[in-house]
């Protein structure tokens, strides 16, 4: 059995971060929007993880934890706007952002 | 001493913004103050002037760019500031009946006059495109606010015109400065510094074309009739007759000089541009209906001499071009406040076909004479400066480029044609019915249109009469290093 | 184990500690004494806090040691670190003046402690030389940015543009922190310097270009470059006027910074060239590519636009592609026109948002049409938006002018002697004379053309600090124009002693 290399968890990485673009670009909810951004985050979490494994130095699980830290702050920045964006417009929805042109 | 030329126009302006609103007559007073004390020190600055260059002030402004503020002047330079100290002085005379928001008027006149004196006194590369640029915007200004005919659409087509050209000087500028060691901006070590052959080919006409842009080059020249109409009379008179020099004389200046290889290579074709305009100019001059656009194409013609004068790169050719720069500049301004101020804000039209109705040579004699003169200025009628400008620029074409000096004769024909075309319908047009022999009644000229006028006409006929006034000034000024390169490379 | 001295910690980030405890002090002195106030005292109160705790911070780091790195790269102190922090607590300053008179919320303490923070964030971020640092101190400033955006609760359109600034804000991180993660496993270091020496060797492969396309994305979105510029009409339009001022003035400071640090210490060894015809792949010819599009498109949209907050977007976008010529030059000088031309134009921007949040006050609107007559209104302020637009169209003798030159001086020299950049330069000229057009739009609207509502004179006693912190920045640029040597003097030693 070939054993786990790096090339598999970047490719893992990778495919998450992929997956979690899509999200944001095509979903109309914004709370799966964000819930995607997370994802993307995370996959980025992941490749460091394994980076700094293969790399035989801590640096990048360190970073890992600031960044797991950031990106929940992030998120919580994110629901307060939905709410404030909720209170006026009554949606959370994407499409409904219209107000302002090019 | 000359470089106050430049402070005190700039100190007249602020002066103007900080006067309390509506005190027209202070505003007027302090605006006539700043034009005359800058005319002043411009002659005094130019009578003390010793040959060769004269160094005035020269204090590091970047050091790290080496770029300094460097004010210097030549016999050129000298006779530009003269011709731009007259010129600003009439230009207030011409303006003492504005009554809208005079005090800005004044303020941006004055920083028009500060920026074009600062380009001809300075020495340094870029504190000449500094001040060549501060012209810009004042004249957007002036003309979009107090002037007539289509007058927004006027400005910004001149501003667009002018800024492009000069973004096109910037280019050339920079690439010069870097080429040569990025180490001075200074325009006579920038001279001596000789520039390859392929380097000159491609930046002298970028750089020569970027300044004729706003000396009325054909075909860069359409903003100019335009611009000229929709001015106001002092706004227009300052345009045609300044502020065209400006590129002239940048042509001159920065071109011609620093890239003399170039100038050769591309002088056949400049001449040809040149005397197109001549002929172009004169000939659209002679179809046009309205009275202020007939001298707004005669600028184009006329500019076009001195464009051809350049294009010869002979030291007669040069110096003609020189002397047609402060000839036409007394003549547009003469020709401008003709039909301006004296003509058009009494008549309130231009039209060549209804001017017969105000039978203007009995109801304004002294507009008729001041128009005679101006005329016979304008067609190079001996006696007048035109006609040694223009003799000496076609000496030089004629040593230069014959069939062009044939062509601009031309031109020099259908000159006499639409002048007198135009001083005969507007002044001495037969009344069709006897009840227009007297003609509505006209305003008479007031005393600051007199001394205006009288001022230019006596600047005109004296040099023509006694051109070695400026002409002692001009023609040594090509015997300095700056125009080594001129001399070595292409024959000076 | 080595341990950290936290005191030496203390020393090097002595002016982002006194901001933090002058944010909280802020919140303190709004919650505890001001409850029951009425806003104007209480935005003079959080103000004056403020202003004191920028001096404070101002003061701690003239004080500072000239050299200092703590951890390895975290927090670097050099002359240029503190000549940057000191044009950002300027920016600040003006920020919060510009802030005073706006009566768009009730939570004035936050406000002003989130400018605070947003603060510390960007000091932070031009000292770091580290990974983990840039990208922990570009998200306290970026997520301090969105909060500001949205926070005009009474109005929808404050919501919808952060919301927009924060999708595009949060997906560019994401970006930027897979790039930097890319970055860190093929050098194995954090430290720029230490990225560097790893890349030695690898410049082939595709993972490097994988990760610099990342970071590139990342930043450019912070510094509004096209493609990533779509979040910036939005907000500029819909956010309360001292937060879209302060998006667009310190934030573009120290991103562009940040951006250059890490292009040219971390990506060092794949520079490429983006000259005529001699194209080498690297970080050059990308942001050559982007520069020319911002360029372009900044330009040429902001033509049409008829609200001069989205005139001022799409300036800001042109712009920013001007500035990357500074970055491309990849040269002491190159980084010197950068910061000349970020800080001035930090100043003019401040400026403008300050006329248009008066005339907006007055009119209801920030479109062309409420400026008309501006200039008989009120001279000083139609005198000052004269100043600043004719700077952002780069007319001598104004800073912007100057900016402009020296970023193409900059351009051109480093490519020399074969001119390389002397395309983009000449793009960049030509654009420049298109932006007159819509700057002179502005103006005619404030010089030639008559209003036709009544008279409501703007300069009124509610504006005072408004018109004031308008009135020095006016002056300031007039200043920074006629005598660059002031800033550029002290950014070229500041440069030298930095080693780039």
């Amino acid at each position: 059995m070939t054993s786990i290399g790096l090339g598999h968890y970047l490719v893992v990485s990778a495919a998450l971060f992929c997956i979690g673009l899509f999200g944001v670009v095509t979903r109309r909810s914004l709370l799966v929007i964000y819930m995607s951004l997370e994802l993307m985050l995370n996959a980025a979490n992941l490749a460091l993880v394994a980076m700094s494994r293969f790399n035989g130095n801590l640096d990048g699980q360190i970073m890992v934890f600031f960044t797991i830290t950031v990106a929940a702050a992030e998120v919580s920045v994110g629901l307060a706007m939905i709410v404030a964006l909720c209170r006026k417009r009554r949606s959370a929805h994407v499409e409904d952002l219209t107000t302002l042109k090019l | 001493m000359l470089a106050w030329t430049v402070y005190l126009s700039f100190a007249s302006a602020l002066v103007l913004m900080l006067l309390p609103k509506g005190r027209v007559d202070l505003a007027r007073g302090v605006g006539l103050g700043g034009a005359l004390a800058g005319a002043v020190v411009a002659f005094a600055g130019s009578m003390m002037k010793q040959p060769g260059i004269q160094e005035i002030c020269r204090i590091p402004w970047i050091p790290s760019l080496g770029i300094n503020f460097h004010f210097a002047a030549d016999g050129i330079s000298v006779t530009l500031v003269m011709l731009t100290g007259i010129a600003a002085v009439v230009g207030v005379l011409f303006s003492w009946n504005i009554g809208e928001r005079v005090k800005e008027f004044f303020a941006f006149y004055m920083v028009l006059i500060g920026g074009v004196y600062g380009v001809f006194l300075s020495f340094d590369l870029f504190l000449l495109f500094v001040f060549y640029e501060i012209a810009i915007i004042p004249k957007y200004f002036l003309i979009a606010i107090w002037g007539s005919t289509n007058r927004e659409y006027g400005a910004m087509k001149l501003a667009l015109y002018s800024f492009v050209g000069s973004a096109m000087v910037l280019v050339g500028l920079i690439a010069a400065y870097v080429v040569s060691g990025g180490t001075t901006t200074n325009l006579i070590e920038l001279a001596q510094f000789g520039f390859s052959k392929e380097f000159q080919y491609w930046v002298f006409p970028l750089v020569f074309v970027g300044f004729a842009i706003l000396a009325g080059l054909w075909p860069f020249h359409t903003w100019a009739p335009t611009g000229h109409v929709a001015a106001p009379t002092a706004v227009s008179m300052l345009l045609a007759g300044v502020v065209m020099k400006l590129g002239a004389y940048g042509a001159l200046r920065v071109a011609i000089t620093l890239f003399p290889l170039g100038a050769q290579a591309w002088q056949t074709e400049i001449g040809f541009l040149a005397c197109v305009g001549i002929v172009y100019g004169a000939l659209v001059a002679l179809v046009q209906r309205d009275f202020k656009f007939v001298i707004g194409y005669s600028s184009v013609s006329h500019m076009g001499f001195v464009l051809l004068g350049l294009a010869t790169l002979n030291e007669i050719g040069l110096s003609g071009a020189v002397l047609q720069m402060f000839s036409h500049g007394v003549i547009a301004g003469l020709l401008f406040a003709v039909v301006g101020r004296m003509v058009y804000d009494r008549t309130h039209t231009r039209e060549l076909a209804v001017l017969h109705r105000f039978n203007l040579s009995r109801s304004l004699p002294f507009v008729a004479l001041t128009f005679v003169v101006a005329s016979a200025a304008s067609m190079g009628l001996p006696g007048f400066s035109g006609f040694v400008a223009e003799l000496q620029v076609f000496i030089g074409a004629w040593r230069a480029f014959p069939v062009f000096a044939i062509f601009s004769g031309v031109g020099l024909l259908v000159g006499v044609a639409y002048t007198l075309r135009a001083l005969q319908k507007a002044f001495f047009a037969d009344p069709e019915l006897e009840t227009e022999t007297r003609g509505p009644v006209l305003d008479p000229i007031s005393m600051p249109e007199k001394c205006g006028a009288m001022i230019l006409m006596a600047a005109t006929l004296i040099i023509g009469l006694y051109p070695r006034l400026l002409l002692d000034l001009i023609v040594p000024s090509f015997s300095s290093p700056l125009f080594d390169g001129l001399r070595n490379g292409a024959g000076l | 184990m080595s341990s950290i001295d936290y005191f030496q910690l203390l020393k090097l980030a002595g002016p982002e500690a006194v901001l933090a405890l002058a944010a909280l002090a802020v919140l303190a002195v709004d919650l505890i004494w001001m409850r029951e106030a009425p806003i104007r005292q209480r935005q003079g109160a959080g103000a004056f806090v403020s202003i004191l705790g920028c001096l404070g911070a101002g003061l701690c780091a003239l004080q500072m040691p000239g050299f200092g790195s703590f951890a390895n790269g975290m927090l670097v102190i050099d002359p240029l670190t503190l000549l940057l922090k000191g044009a950002l607590l300027v920016l600040t300053v003006f920020t919060v003046l510009l802030s005073v008179d706006r009566d768009f919320t009730e939570h004035v303490g936050e406000f002003f402690a989130l400018i605070l923070l947003a603060t510390v964030g960007m000091m932070l971020l031009v000292s770091s030389e580290d990974l983990l640092m840039i990208f922990v101190s570009l998200e306290l400033t970026s997520l301090s940015l969105y909060i500001l955006t949205a926070f005009q609760k009474r109005s929808a359109l404050s919501a919808e543009a952060a919301l927009k600034y924060f999708l595009f804000g949060g997906m560019a991180a994401a970006f930027l922190l897979f790039g930097l993660s890319l970055l860190y496993g093929l050098s194995g270091s954090t430290h720029l310097g230490g990225i560097a020496e790893g890349l030695v060797g690898k410049e082939n492969d595709p993972l490097l270009i994988v990760a610099l396309a990342m970071t590139v994305i990342g930043f450019g979105f912070k510094i509004a470059v096209v493609p990533f510029h779509l979040w910036a009409p939005d907000t500029y339009q819909g956010a309360p006027l001292a937060s879209a001022a302060f998006v667009a003035s310190g934030s573009k400071v120290a991103s562009f910074f940040v951006l250059a640090k890490v292009m040219m210490l971390g990506f060092a060894g794949v520079h490429g060239d983006a000259g005529w015809r001699h194209l080498i792949a690297g970080w050059a010819p990308l942001l050559a590519v982007l520069a020319l599009l911002s360029m372009l498109l900044g330009n040429l949209v902001a033509i049409v636009q008829g609200n001069v907050r989205r005139l001022l977007a799409y300036s800001a976008i042109a712009h920013s592609g001007y500035a990357l010529l500074g970055v491309m030059s990849n040269s002491g000088e190159g980084m010197a026109s950068l910061v000349y031309y970020t800080v001035t134009y930090g100043l003019t921007t401040l400026g403008a948002f300050g006329v248009v949040a008066l005339v907006e006050e007055r009119t209801g609107s920030a479109s062309l049409s409420s400026f008309a007559g501006l200039g008989r209104r009120s001279p000083i302020l139609g005198l000052s938006m004269m100043v600043f637009m004719l700077s952002l169209a780069g007319i001598p003798p104004l800073a912007g002018f100057f900016g402009k030159f020296y970023l193409f001086v900059g351009a051109i020299r480093t490519g020399s002697p074969n001119i390389g950049l002397v395309w983009l330069v000449v793009v960049a000229i030509a654009m420049s004379a298109v932006s007159l057009y819509y700057y002179l739009q502005v103006l005619k609207q404030i010089y030639v053309t008559e209003e036709s509502a009544a008279t409501v004179d703007v300069t009124g006693e509610t504006n005072i600090v408004t018109c004031c912190a308008v009135g020095a920045l006016a002056v300031l640029v007039v200043l920074l124009g006629c005598f660059p040597n002031l800033l550029v003097g002290p950014v070229l030693a500041a440069t030298g002693s930095a080693g780039l």
